[in-house]
């Protein structure tokens, strides 16, 4: 090599660009030369610069779900259209005429120059042999036996592929059993029916269970023969074992034969349907999901004289199914359902009926492992309607028989119940509900506190009375100033203190309630022991004490700072069951151990009562009749 | 065993989502880095990154044999070469951008400067300045050239590799990289002993 190294050669040398010959020539002279060494370790400066990008660059997980996202449907497989371009007939037919007019041409220079030895390539194509290429194209000949099937269902036939026999005119049910099986679930959406928005959906919610009904009607768009229709609970609390799906019209020319769930396709069911009908059909779709809930509350405002209440009912129903659900015609259940299995559990699960795989398999798609879940899911099926005969479901049917004891509440008209979201809806307003005040003093149960109640029945009576009151909780207002206006009295303007407010149980019609509102600040009661002294001390044979009686006189002092009169309950508890009562007013025996006083008391006043109980003890209890 | 690419390719097609999310993962770094080198703006590469999955998964049936890497890189090549030349056409501006930012690439640089952390302050500002100039020079050469470069230096593909996903002979990959090589020795910054 002559002369120093150029710029082009040290470039190629140090990035591997020259052909191997160049490359050693260039490494033996940088051996031997200072000065082209000197000028390569300049370019390899220079080239540094690069590596200042050379930053390593890092995935979010973000991106990656994204991504994952963004192809969230299953690849469309390669599927060769039948209706090809209609320039690519025009093209085919012309082909074909030149073909025809060369082949003319060939066969009258054969005849004028002698007999020409037969294409093997047009012959290969004769009877049978078009099936044996189409064999080696699986798409292709998957697309030719759905034409043919296809074309034979225009004809009004249901023709199976070869070897499965055909049979005519006879009626969907009668044919399930004939059938050899459906086809086979395709993997990818591409066939599928898409499953339209909700005409309507209702659902009946299970409070105390969680559990909720939902029966959505769709119209689907089937064509005639074979039909899937795919239904995806990802995300949602759905239970994928309670899915059923009937046809509401032309029941008889609509089959539905099962309901697959395809090996490696997660949260994901297929129905198989075989129609004789094309076009819009309107189906009802059941199933059960977790994560609806509803709870009562209610508000009950009192009038000024407290002796009316407007109460009003609401229902509160939440939803974190992962599902929205518009215009729903909501139903609520009111009292307690057995279940035996958790609805969220069975919708967590990863299959809806254990693993399809029966052995560890590697990542190549197994045929097998659908057949197996196939075969569960003909276990399970027993009759055409199939899946609600399940062994799983009838411990279900138990609820559902039940449901006559229990009490539906329908919400009136629709309402959205989006996921995530909650809404309060009114379930009922009564205005002028008679109540009872009363405040109650027993030291032991509320120590020294008076606990104020309200107390109104559920009935008619009092504007009630037309369902049950479901469990909830109750908050009570009263009008705190004074009435703006007639109406207000009754709750309508003014404002509005709050009283108190408790859990109330479920109330069925013609039962009273009383409602807990806790302490009373206005109202007090002080007892007081004026006197304590024992008497008529009963001595045994030994000389000792075998029986005495032990007085006490008590004064109570109840003091009213409220505006409005009061009835107030007073209990007194004298530890034993023998004992008599002296006092200046009357009281009752509330029971054996227990003596109440009942009173009166006018606004803003303090009145002061006395009663002396006598216990008697040991052998004086004799004493008591 | 590790899954080969095209088994995972295979199951996608036959509905397994784990299965792409595993491709995305296997080749994502290389990919986006691949990208932000040729677009020169990371929003940009993760939208291309996005959309050449998308290609992917939509031509997942037409890749026939195993490599699927030069393939990936051969799609996401096109759609960068195309976003390029569409950059050129039509200026487009982030309304993500950092106002302070001269047309979205200090955060990419910045990025670079700060996650190193062994520069002084000082250091960082001359050496992101040295990286912007390097980014530019990468930007300024002809978008075969570029992707080559990128391709074979930055990537590491072996030329008979960049020559698959560039769909030329190997001797137009040396040719396009000379050219490129030849281009930045006289573009790019001194980059001075103690920075390096």
């Amino acid at each position: 090599m002559k002369g120093h190294l150029t710029d082009k050669e040290l470039i190629e040398y140090q990035f591997k660009l020259a052909s191997d010959i160049q490359m050693e020539e260039i490494s033996g002279h940088l051996e031997s030369c200072a000065k082209c060494r000197e000028h390569l370790e300049q370019l390899k400066e220079k080239f540094a610069a690069l590596d200042l990008l050379r930053e390593d660059v890092k995935v979010s997980e973000d991106l990656v779900s994204q991504v994952v996202e963004q192809v969230g449907k299953p690849a469309r497989p390669k599927v060769v259209s039948i209706l090809r371009p209609r320039w690519i007939g025009a093209a085919a037919a012309v082909l074909i005429v030149g073909l025809i007019l060369l082949f003319a041409n060939l066969t009258e220079q054969g005849t004028r120059y002698g007999p020409v030895k037969e294409s093997p390539t047009l012959h290969s194509y004769g009877d049978g042999a078009l099936d044996k290429e189409i064999a080696k194209k699986p798409a292709e000949r998957l697309l030719v036996t759905r034409a043919k099937e296809e074309k034979a269902e225009l004809e009004g036939e249901f023709e199976q592929p070869s070897g499965h026999g055909v049979r005519r005119g006879a009626t969907a049910s009668q044919r399930v059993p004939a059938e050899p099986g459906p086809p086979f679930a395709p993997a990818s959406a591409i066939e599928l029916v898409t499953l339209p928005r909700r005409d309507k959906v209702q659902l009946t919610i299970y409070n105390s269970a969680d559990l909720t009904l939902v029966r959505e009607r769709r119209n689907l768009t089937l064509k005639k023969g074979w039909n899937w229709l795919q239904f995806m609970w990802a995300n949602t609390l759905i239970d994928p074992t309670s899915l059923s799906l009937e046809p509401l019209e032309k029941a008889d020319k609509i089959d539905i034969q099962q309901l697959v769930f395809p090996a490696r396709l997660r949260e994901l069911g297929r129905w198989l349907i075989r129609s004789e009908v094309s076009g819009k059909v309107p189906f009802e779709i059941t199933y059960l999901t977790s994560g609806l809930s509803w709870r009562a509350f209610y508000m009950g405002t009192l009038s000024q004289d407290e002796k009316t209440m407007q109460m009003q009912g609401y229902v509160r129903v939440g939803n974190n199914s992962g599902e929205d659900y518009e215009n729903a015609q909501t139903r609520l259940i009111v009292g307690k359902v057995h279940l035996l299995d958790e609805i969220a559990e069975l919708a967590r699960r990863q299959y809806p009926y254990g693993s399809p795989w029966p052995i560890v398999h590697d990542k190549k798609y197994d045929y097998s492992a659908l057949i197996v879940a196939d075969e569960l899911s003909f276990k399970s099926r027993s009759g055409v309607n199939g899946f609600f005969e399940d062994k799983e479901l009838r411990r279900k049917e138990i609820t559902k028989e039940g449901l006559s004891e229990y009490f539906l509440y329908t919400i009136e008209g629709t309402e959205t119940i989006a996921d995530k979201w909650g809404k309060r809806l009114l379930s009922f307003e009564a205005e002028d509900v008679n109540v009872t005040s009363l405040y109650k003093y027993d030291e032991e149960r509320w120590d020294n506190q008076t606990i104020r109640f309200v107390s109104f029945a559920n009935d008619k009576k009092h504007n009630l009375g037309e369902m049950p009151i479901p469990n909830g909780t109750v908050k009570i207002y009263s009008q705190a100033d004074e009435p703006v206006s007639p109406s207000a009295s009754r709750g309508g303007q003014g404002y509005l203190s709050y009283v108190g407010g408790t859990g109330i149980k479920y109330i069925p019609v013609n039962e009273e309630v009383e409602l807990n509102l806790g302490p009373a600040r206005l109202v007090k009661v002080e007892p007081k022991l004026m006197d304590f002294k024992t008497d008529n001390y009963v001595f045994d044979h030994k000389g000792e004490i075998s029986g005495w009686d032990e007085i006490r006189s008590w004064q109570i002092e109840i003091t009213n700072t409220r505006e409005l009169p009061i009835e107030i309950e007073i209990t007194r508890g004298f530890d034993t069951a023998y004992w008599t009562l002296q006092a200046d007013i009357p009281f009752e025996k509330h029971d054996a151990t227990h003596a109440r006083f009942k009173l009166n008391l006018e606004p803003r006043i303090e009145r002061t009562f006395e009663y002396t109980v006598t216990t008697y003890h040991g052998l004086r209890e004799e004493v008591l009749p | 065993m590790e899954n080969t690419d095209k088994s995972l390719l295979d199951a996608h097609r036959q509905g397994d989502a784990t299965a792409f999310a595993e491709l995305v993962r296997r080749y994502g770094d290389s990919l986006l880095g691949y990208l932000m080198r040729m677009s020169g703006n990371r929003e940009q590469a993760e939208d291309l990154f996005q959309e050449t999955f998308k290609r992917v998964h939509e031509k997942a049936h037409t890749l026939r044999s195993e490599h699927f890497k030069p393939w990936l890189f051969t799609i996401a090549t096109h759609l960068a070469i195309d976003g390029l030349r569409r950059r050129r056409r039509l200026k487009v501006v982030s309304l993500n951008q950092k106002l302070d930012c001269d047309e979205g690439r200090c955060e990419e640089l910045s990025a670079v400067a700060v996650a190193d952390g062994s520069c002084e302050p000082s250091q960082e500002t001359v050496r992101a300045e040295q990286a912007e100039q390097v980014r530019l020079a990468i930007e300024s050469l002809p978008d075969r050239q570029r992707a080559t470069l990128v391709l074979a230096y930055f990537q590491q593909l072996s030329y008979a590799e960049v020559a698959e996903v560039l769909g030329c002979s190997v001797g137009t990959v040396k040719t396009q990289m000379y050219r490129a090589l030849k281009t930045l020795s006289q573009r790019l910054p001194d980059v001075s002993e103690e920075i390096k």
